[in-house]
């Protein structure tokens, strides 16, 4: 008993310092790899860039880094995951203004490339300059480019809206199953896709509703729409928005319709949804499709089908960055033009079904065969590429993505699930922007 | 230095009652604090600059670590508090005063984060203590596989929150969850747990509980291993049942332990975030759509984090500090009203 | 929490000054055998602990589609040396582990140490300033850590620290938790006539620490280094912000699973497991070391 504590008290003491030194000396001869930028060279020449993303792009997975390293044995591609976007954001901007620690290519999100273009164009290098710019939908190079035309991303993939639905309930409710006439029943109007969803209700498939939840459809509406929360001088106009106001209005008629399944997009409880055929329809941008195909499992094969959206609308995409802080700009810049071409695009959406920002790529997208049939063989690439080419050039601002949260999970919840008006709602809605902006 | 390793074996011979009492003596002879008479004055003068320095030379790491790296982050929350910042313009901060206090003032947003941390402090607090220290005493038995047991209270507070947040989901969805499943079968209706006030608060105080209940009984569990066995002894002679012996031995004695886990239990419940945010998934900085379990922790990273005002987050930060601080006063005063009165 | 009871609690329980050093006869706090009902009540209580844990274990062995299905799985399938596999490479968890236990091995050595020392001071010396500083140091948990995690990382920044795993040891190495933790624990614990007797002798401050302090501070020292462990081991916001793919600790390296457009669950809980099963061990090594009475051991070597 004696020796042993005494034993062990002398372990304890040198593993205390063994630990230490070790934990700091590790941290220093990191040194080499630790550091992205700087880093890199391990004395061959070879130059490692690094790849900072929040994990969506599936470029390792459809081989696009494996390829280019093969095109350019000199380079060494590393991606820098943070899957949590709202720790991803933070980080980078963390990482921009403290100048260090910034990955030489910087994914960037919709939702934020606003704030990066309006607060943080100067730690971008400006890419407009290096490629051509006819590649892109003119909307995409929009929402990057700064007012005085420094555009500091290039565009990675869109989300062009359709409407994905489940041809098994429609026939059971009575409803036309042919995705053309579907498309016309609801074409240029949400409200009227509303309406298809109150005949739906009339003669629903037990346990079943039309669509998975109000936001979802007020998401899809002011995907499609010009004017949103801001003007073009960024002032706030969010209360006197048309699009908006059309938006709503469309969710609302879902929310206090019984036809929403109430549920909130990517809980768990709304892969379930899918599992159990819970809700007959959903707007789908071409992202989308792969995860319906893998929640709602073998039983909805065949079953699910997509029609044209009510309007052409975006729902989600990202931009490639370049950090000025990055020690290899020139490579950095070749790396991120070369993963933005259509050809590598075209690859991307053959793998997950992103859809390109490259009008070139259109032509020669071929879905996954599994991903066709799964869909009735619908034509996938045309639905997605019409409502591409078609979505307007929208206005966007710096608190874009708090305002709509605002909107669909407090004002629009409110009315879906705790059964308030809509009056309630907007004004609950309101009143939470106001907090957002700190008005 | 022989000398002192005997003074150290004094008081635990194998035997006897005697050593007992050995200490004591030696504290009359030698005085408290003062050094046995040195063979030379060099070393009594050192041994004298050693009672002197050595307690600041054991705080000094704490404190040195901290300033450089706790200290100063906190610093400049205090200064952004006092500014209009973004998360996103940290260079373009423009000085604001007090402003961003006073807005917080006359937020209903703000008030009703307080109330709900308070609320949800109280359900979620208490009875996690209070389970706490019955599990402590339990685990003090003689038990089979005791580190088993101990092991098995802790893996909450390890399990992932990937993992926790997923499994409590499931738990309390509104349709089909194994809670309303359950409760159906005595005939009461499916709760919206997510958006009902009281639901919501007694989900997330629910798991708050799970997450910290082990973690509390290990910490009372350690106080309890240093009570000297022989007050249970002859608590027992004098015929005090079990119950008896917990309630004026055992918890007299974890008196500190217990002042310990209710001051880090307020400090916790009152930064309360991680929690409520994994319950509300998506988007679950709001804490719900009427913030019905919105608390300040979540409202300021809502605020921070999700929105980027950086400045009114910051002062959320502090306004929390201040709150603690006036709970703390009115505590001292209430004592001190107390033991007057006594 | 008052001022009056955290300063002046040595005169709280006089009792205790006479009878303190008869324990180390009596060992350990351990009172009875447990009864049938105690085992009953443990049992409930580890079920409701263990159930999360096991079920991420059941959704490790299925697969991403079986996860959305309803009712969720209740009993392991195929998959899980697959998913644990694909987890371990995606992730690239060799690094991450290695880095993890540096991380956190380092921060619960410092917390563990510096905080005895310092609560040793705290409980039993007398210096000028104490209460006040003591008071300082609670109160600087009262202000959440979240958001100083954005000037930390300017900080460190400066220090060209950026990615190492020095930003993540060194702002968590001392701890307000602990040191408040093992001054609690202490002022009860340890009888002041112990350090006395070491002092009459002429023994040094390190000496009482070394012999006195530390053993009758092991059963706090033991639960205080689990729980600090865990802490650091689980710790993600700061890490996550100060440390990028290339050199990760565990908590990082998980975020990288899971990516593309459909995550897949059962990967993600697979890596979920992976991560645990560290501090599993780390449990059975420190959950030994909470017993009371080690000092009749120490005091006679």
């Amino acid at each position: 008993m004696r020796t042993s504590t005494r034993r062990s008290h002398r372990l304890m003491a040198l593993a205390a310092v063994a630990a230490l030194t070790t934990g700091v000396l590790a941290g220093c001869s990191s040194d080499s790899d630790g550091t992205s930028s700087n880093a890199s060279d391990s004395g061959k020449g070879k130059t490692t860039l690094t790849v900072g993303t929040f994990g969506v792009f599936g470029y390792k997975q459809a081989g696009l880094y494996d390829a280019y390293m093969k095109l350019h044995p000199n380079i060494t591609i590393k991606e820098d995951v943070t899957t949590r976007t709202d720790v991803y954001w933070p980080k980078v901007l963390t990482r921009l203004q403290a100048g260090a620690g910034t990955d030489d290519i910087q994914a960037i999100e919709v939702g934020n490339i606003t704030e990066a273009v309006q607060t943080q164009a100067d730690k971008f290098v400006d890419l407009g300059k290096d490629v051509d710019k006819s590649q892109w939908l003119p909307w995409k190079n929009a929402q990057a480019t700064t007012k005085d035309g420094k555009q500091i991303g290039l565009g990675t993939d869109t989300g062009p809206m359709a409407i994905c639905y489940r041809k098994d309930l429609f026939k059971k409710a009575g409803l036309p199953t042919d995705r053309t006439q579907l498309a016309n029943l609801w074409k240029g109007d949400w409200a009227k896709y509303a309406d298809v969803g109150k005949d739906y209700m009339k003669k629903a498939p037990k346990g079943t509703k039309f669509v998975d939840s109000a936001s979802s459809v007020y998401n899809a509406a002011i995907g499609g729409e010009s004017q949103r929360y801001y003007d073009k001088d960024g002032n706030v106009i969010w209360d006197k928005s048309t699009g908006v106001k059309a938006a709503w209005n469309a969710a609302m008629t879902v929310a206090t319709s019984n036809m929403s399944a109430k549920l909130k997009q990517f809980d768990p409880t709304w892969d379930q949804g899918f599992a159990n055929a819970s809700f007959a329809t959903v707007a789908c941008p071409a992202w989308m499709m792969g995860y319906i195909q893998e929640k709602a499992g073998d039983s909805g094969k065949g079953n699910w089908d997509v029609a044209a959206a009510p309007t052409a609308a975006n729902w989600g995409g990202s931009f490639l960055g370049v950090p000025t802080a990055s020690k290899h700009q020139a490579e950095a810049v070749a790396l991120a033009k070369w993963l933005t071409a259509p050809e590598q695009q075209e690859k991307v959406f053959a793998k997950q079904a992103s859809f390109p920002s490259t009008p070139a790529a259109y032509p020669n997208l071929k879905p996954a065969a599994a991903t066709t049939a799964y869909f009735s063989n619908a034509p996938i690439t045309q639905i997605f590429s019409d409502s591409a080419k078609t979505i307007p050039v929208q206005t966007f601002g710096i608190k874009d993505q708090p305002i709509g949260t605002a909107i669909t999970d407090v004002g629009i919840l409110q009315v879906e699930q705790k059964g308030k008006t809509p009056a309630q709602g907007w004004s609950a809605a309101t009143k939470e922007i106001k907090d957002v902006l700190g008005q | 230095m022989s000398s002192s390793k005997q003074a150290l074996a004094h008081p635990a011979p194998g035997s006897g009652a005697a050593p007992g009492d050995k200490p004591g003596a030696a504290r009359g002879a030698g005085g408290r604090g003062t050094p046995a008479p040195g063979p030379s004055s060099w070393r009594s003068r050192l041994y004298r600059w050693d009672m002197k320095a050595a307690p600041y030379a054991f705080i000094s790491p704490f404190f040195i670590i901290f300033g450089a790296f706790g200290l100063i982050p906190l610093l400049y929350t205090g200064w952004y508090s006092l500014h209009n910042v973004q998360l996103s313009s940290l260079d373009h901060k423009s000085w604001a005063g007090l402003d961003n206090y006073r807005n917080l003032l006359s937020s209903d947003f703000f008030w009703n984060a307080l109330k709900n941390t308070f609320t949800i402090g109280l359900i979620s607090t208490v009875p996690q203590l209070l389970m706490a220290i019955g599990i402590a005493h339990l685990l003090n038995y003689r038990l089979r596989g005791s580190t088993v047991w101990r092991v098995v209270m802790l893996t909450p507070y390890a399990t992932s929150v990937a993992a926790a947040t997923l499994v409590f989901t499931l738990l309390y969805s509104w349709d089909g969850g194994m809670v309303n499943w359950l409760l159906g079968f005595v005939g009461v209706d499916p709760v919206n747990w997510r958006e009902s006030t009281w639901g919501s608060q007694f989900a997330v105080s629910s798991i708050v509980i799970w997450r910290w209940t082990g973690y509390n009984a290990l910490i009372y569990l350690a106080a309890m291993q240093a009570i000297p066995g022989d007050l249970y002894e002859s608590a027992a002679i004098d015929g005090a049942n079990r119950w008896q012996q917990f309630r004026h031995v055992t918890i007299p004695q974890l008196r500190p332990t217990i002042l310990f886990t209710v001051v880090i239990s307020t400090i916790g419940a009152t930064q309360l975030f991680g929690e409520p945010l994994l319950f509300g998934g998506v988007s679950g900085s709001k804490g719900g759509s009427e913030h019905q379990y919105q608390t300040l922790g979540l409202y300021m990273y809502d605020q921070g984090w999700i929105i980027g005002n950086l400045g009114k987050a910051s002062a959320i930060a502090w306004s929390m500090f201040l709150i603690l601080l006036i709970v703390a006063a009115i505590n001292l005063l209430f004592t001190r009203r107390l033991r007057k009165s006594q | 929490m008052t001022t009056s009871e955290l300063t002046a609690p040595q005169d709280a329980v006089p009792v205790r000054e006479v009878r303190a050093p008869r324990r180390r006869v009596m060992g350990a706090g351990k009172q009875m055998h447990a009864g049938p009902l105690t085992y009953v009540v443990l049992v409930v209580f580890a079920l409701v602990s263990l159930a999360p844990l096991v079920w991420t274990a059941i959704a490790a062995s299925r697969n991403n589609q079986r996860l959305a299905e309803t009712p969720p799985p209740l009993w392991f399938g195929a998959n899980l040396f697959k998913n644990l596999q694909t987890a371990w490479d995606q992730a690239g968890m060799g690094t991450a582990m290695f880095n993890s236990t540096i991380v956190a091995g380092s921060i619960t050595i410092g917390t563990v140490l510096f905080s005895t020392l310092a609560g040793f001071a705290f409980a039993k010396l007398k210096f000028r300033f104490s209460s006040t500083l003591l008071l300082l140091t609670i109160g600087t948990m009262m202000i959440p850590p979240q958001l100083a995690v954005v000037p930390l990382y300017l900080w460190m920044a400066d220090l060209h620290w950026s990615n190492h795993l020095q930003t993540v040891i060194l702002p968590t190495l001392v701890s307000a938790f602990g040191t408040f933790f093992m001054r609690q624990y202490l002022v009860q614990a340890l009888p002041t006539e112990l350090i006395e007797a070491a002092r009459v002798d002429g023994a040094s401050s390190l000496r009482v620490v070394w012999h006195v302090v530390f053993p009758a501070a092991r059963p706090a020292m033991a639960v205080l280094g689990l729980l600090t462990f865990v802490m650091a081991w689980n710790d993600f916001l700061w890490p996550i912000i100060a440390l990028n793919q290339q050199n990760p600790t565990v908590q990082v390296a998980l975020n990288s699973l899971g990516t593309g457009y459909i995550p897949d669950q059962s990967v993600i809980m697979a890596g979920a497991l992976l991560g645990t099963l560290p501090l599993l061990i780390a449990f059975l090594l420190f959950g030994k070391q909470i017993v009371g009475g080690i000092m009749q051991g120490a005091v006679k070597g």
